[in-house]
Parts: C-alpha cells; sequence; structure tokens
C-alpha cells in the first residue's frame, strides 16, 4: 500500500467514483507520485475485471442491425477491402462476353436452377427450412435465413428448456460432427427467438440445436431438438 | 486471412481506416461483454441498447484513439461502455438502482469466435465474481455501488449514512482482497 496520504484515493479513483474536482486533483497529484501510479496500476486490473462480474446477456440482433447500418452508411466509398477486392467470378465473365454469348450464359444460368441461383445472389436472404422436434410442442416452427455465408435462426412456438439446461446452437458439416458455437439461448416467454449463429455456414452446412447444461457442451449431450436443412 | 482469425489489435488497425467488416468483427466479439455490462449498470434493455450503440459508434469513429500499449481492445471497449453508462446514469433524473433483475432475460450467450476463448471467459467470469462474493458485505457493496452504480464516493457516503474516509477504506481493502483473490487473471485480462 502506497505511503502516500493520496494513497486512500486509489481505489475510487480505479472504480470512476472519484468526484469531479477531486478527480483532475488526484491525475495532477499522480503525474508527480510514483507510489500512488503504482497503486494505479495495481488496482486497475482488478477494476478492469469487474465487468466480468456481470451476468452475461446477449444483445438483440436488432442492435447489431441498428449499429452497422450507420457504420456502412459512413463506411468510405472506395473503402479497401483485401477480400473483396476482387470482382465475383461470374462478373469477371461477363465482361469477356459478347451479347450474344452473354444471353445464352443468362439462359444457361438460369438452367442451372434454384440450386446455382441461391448461390449466384449472395447478398439476398435466402431462407432455409428446420424442422422443430418438441413431442410437446407440435406448434414449435423454426427456419433459417442465410445471407453472404451468416445464418439467423428463428424459431416460434419453441417450448423453454428443462431446468437447469439452456440450447445450444451446433453447426455440422456435410462429413463431420457438430461443432459447438457459443450460441446458447432460451426463448421469450411466448417461445419466439432470434439467434445469430456464429461464424460462416458453407454450402451443405446443417445447424443443430440441443438442450445441453447451463453453460453449454463441447460435445452434443442429448438428441437434437431443431435440425436446419442442408444450407 | 479471414478478418475473423485476426488479433482485435489488428481489427482495430482496419477500423481506422474505414473498414466497415472489421469493425463487425469487433462488435461481435464484444458486444455481449458491452451489453451485459450496461444491462447490469442500468437494469433496464432500452437503456443499455443506446449506451451499447452510442459506445460502438464512438469506437467506429474514433478507432484512432485505441492504443494497444495501455491494455487489450476488450478492456478499452468496456471501459468506454463503462463511461457511457455512468454518463447515462447521471443525466437521467431518477438514478434508478435497480439491478438487472428486473426484466426476463430472454436469451444469453457470449459472443466469441472460438470455444476455447468462450470457456476461458467464463471461468474468468467465475473467478471474478467470487472473488467479489466472498468480501465482507460492507466491501463489495462500495465497490458495486462506484463501480455499477456509476455513484461518487461522496454519494456513497450519502447513502450508507457512513463517513467518506471509511468509504474509501473499505474501497481499498476491497480491491486489495479481490487483487490478491484474482492473482493471475488479472495480469492475464491486463
Amino acid at each position: 500500500m502506497s505511503p502516500c496520504e493520496r494513497g486512500t484515493d486509489v481505489a475510487s479513483y480505479v472504480l470512476g467514483s472519484l468526484p469531479g474536482e477531486e478527480r483532475a486533483s488526484f491525475e495532477r497529484h499522480l503525474a508527480t507520485c510514483s507510489a500512488c501510479r503504482r497503486d494505479v496500476g495495481e488496482l486497475q486490473v482488478v477494476a478492469d475485471a469487474l465487468p466480468l462480474a456481470a451476468e452475461q446477456v446477449a444483445p438483440p440482433p436488432e442492435l447489431k442491425d441498428r449499429i452497422m447500418a450507420v457504420v456502412r452508411a459512413e463506411a468510405p466509398a472506395a473503402e479497401p477491402v483485401p477480400r473483396r477486392a476482387r470482382a465475383p467470378w461470374w462478373r469477371r465473365i461477363n465482361l469477356r462476353l459478347t451479347p450474344l454469348a452473354a444471353a445464352a450464359a443468362a439462359v444457361l444460368l438460369l438452367a442451372i436452377g434454384a440450386g446455382g441461383a441461391l448461390l449466384l445472389s449472395r447478398s439476398s436472404a435466402t431462407t432455409v427450412p428446420a424442422q422443430a422436434r418438441f413431442a410437446s410442442a407440435p406448434a414449435a416452427r423454426a427456419n433459417l435465413e442465410v445471407r453472404d455465408g451468416r445464418a439467423r435462426l428463428k424459431v416460434s412456438e419453441m417450448p423453454p428448456p428443462p431446468a437447469g439446461k439452456v440450447y445450444e446452437v451446433w453447426l455440422k458439416p456435410p462429413a463431420g460432427a457438430p461443432a459447438p458455437t457459443d450460441a446458447l439461448f432460451s426463448p421469450t416467454r411466448d417461445g419466439s427467438a432470434s439467434v445469430d449463429v456464429p461464424g460462416q455456414v458453407s454450402s451443405g452446412d446443417q445447424v443443430l440445436v440441443t438442450a445441453e447444461p447451463d453453460g453449454g457442451s463441447s460435445a452434443p449431450t442429448s438428441e437434437p431438438v431443431i435440425i436446419s436443412n442442408p444450407v | 486471412m479471414a478478418l475473423t482469425q485476426l488479433a482485435d489489435e489488428d481489427l482495430m488497425q482496419l477500423v481506422r481506416r474505414g473498414d466497415a467488416a472489421a469493425f463487425e468483427v469487433v462488435y461481435e466479439r464484444h458486444a455481449t461483454a458491452a451489453f451485459s455490462l450496461a444491462y447490469r449498470m442500468t437494469g433496464k434493455r432500452s437503456a443499455a441498447e443506446d449506451v451499447v450503440q452510442e459506445s460502438f459508434l464512438s469506437i467506429w469513429r474514433s478507432g484512432a484513439r485505441y492504443d494497444r500499449a495501455r491494455g487489450s481492445v476488450r478492456t478499452w471497449v468496456l471501459g468506454i461502455v463503462h463511461n457511457r453508462a455512468v454518463d447515462a446514469l447521471r443525466r437521467s433524473t431518477v438514478h434508478d438502482r435497480r439491478r438487472a433483475s428486473d426484466e426476463g432475460l430472454e436469451e444469453r450467450f457470449e459472443a466469441s469466435d472460438r470455444t476455447d476463448v468462450e470457456a476461458a471467459r467464463r471461468e474468468e467470469a467465475k473467478e471474478v465474481r467470487d472473488a467479489l462474493r466472498t468480501l465482507p458485505p460492507d466491501q463489495s457493496r462500495v465497490i458495486e455501488l462506484a463501480f455499477f452504480g456509476g455513484f461518487t464516493h461522496t454519494e456513497i457516503a450519502g447513502m450508507l449514512d457512513t463517513p467518506v474516509g471509511t468509504v474509501k477504506g473499505r474501497m481499498r481493502l476491497g480491491m486489495e482482497k479481490m487483487r490478491g483473490h484474482l492473482g493471475g487473471l488479472t495480469e492475464a485480462i491486463g
């Protein structure tokens, strides 16, 4: 503990509870007192850890939508994003086609069918159906909204998880075991939920939901209650 | 390399140049911790949403102010959220002291890219909660009122009808004990 008489203010300072003028005065003091600076450094790490004491609550997905709408509107127009520097392959092909060939290509693209079109229209959201398997809630419904490789799971009429459990979202590749995500959720009282599936979903992936002990599991411990069709 | 593979500090360099996609990854990594802190402090979802929105837009607009020499991006983000929440509490005419337990919690999960990071964070959170819980109530009370309630030590002294010097002493003792309890964890966070 600091031998300095102002050392009594250190904890209040790192907790942000020194009133305005006292705070300014203490900061001036810090510039000249190495003992108090050392104490502030030691207790600041405790103050930095305090947010972890709050129960973890997910923000609603709409909040991200609102923030990102502002951010995208303010982003520089000629944003040099390396991963998007190259035009999509179909656009590059079209540049080299004559009008007739382009028309033929368009017909060909139509012939590829809905699956191909789905891949091409990456910026529009597609809905992937999912089965909800609740014996106690036959009206439960679920689907995935997929846009640009990001998926959001939407459910309705879903019963709450059993006591002491939470629903966990899994991402299952076409050939492989379900991989855990950090999306844990409980539906609202009316049985609805809207959960962003962390990470990128690829063609053929399925999204699963199981009931797991609080805190989630690293491998499923129960049968899935929601199984999406392959993306 | 995919943006989600980049460290926070590298993402912030892209954010500084106006990269919205990099900002989105930063948001996803820290939004749950930010919202949880704001919700714990304000006790209301709508107020917590406002605080998080203001905080992240300020981060977007002032990414240049992040200085990696002064700590992790997470600590920096949560510091901004804390300051904004204190401002919001002090702005409100009724300084509502309710805890964030008066509204149903519909969803909870922690956002991060990897489950090992996630598991480590859960463990850290548990240690911090335990450290706070093991303090004598008069010490944990003043720490919670100061940090989560946004009250000055003068206000706390008035609320508890206790001399300011006693309040400062309890803060100091409580914080010192937490530091001892958390040990290596605080070094990892800092």
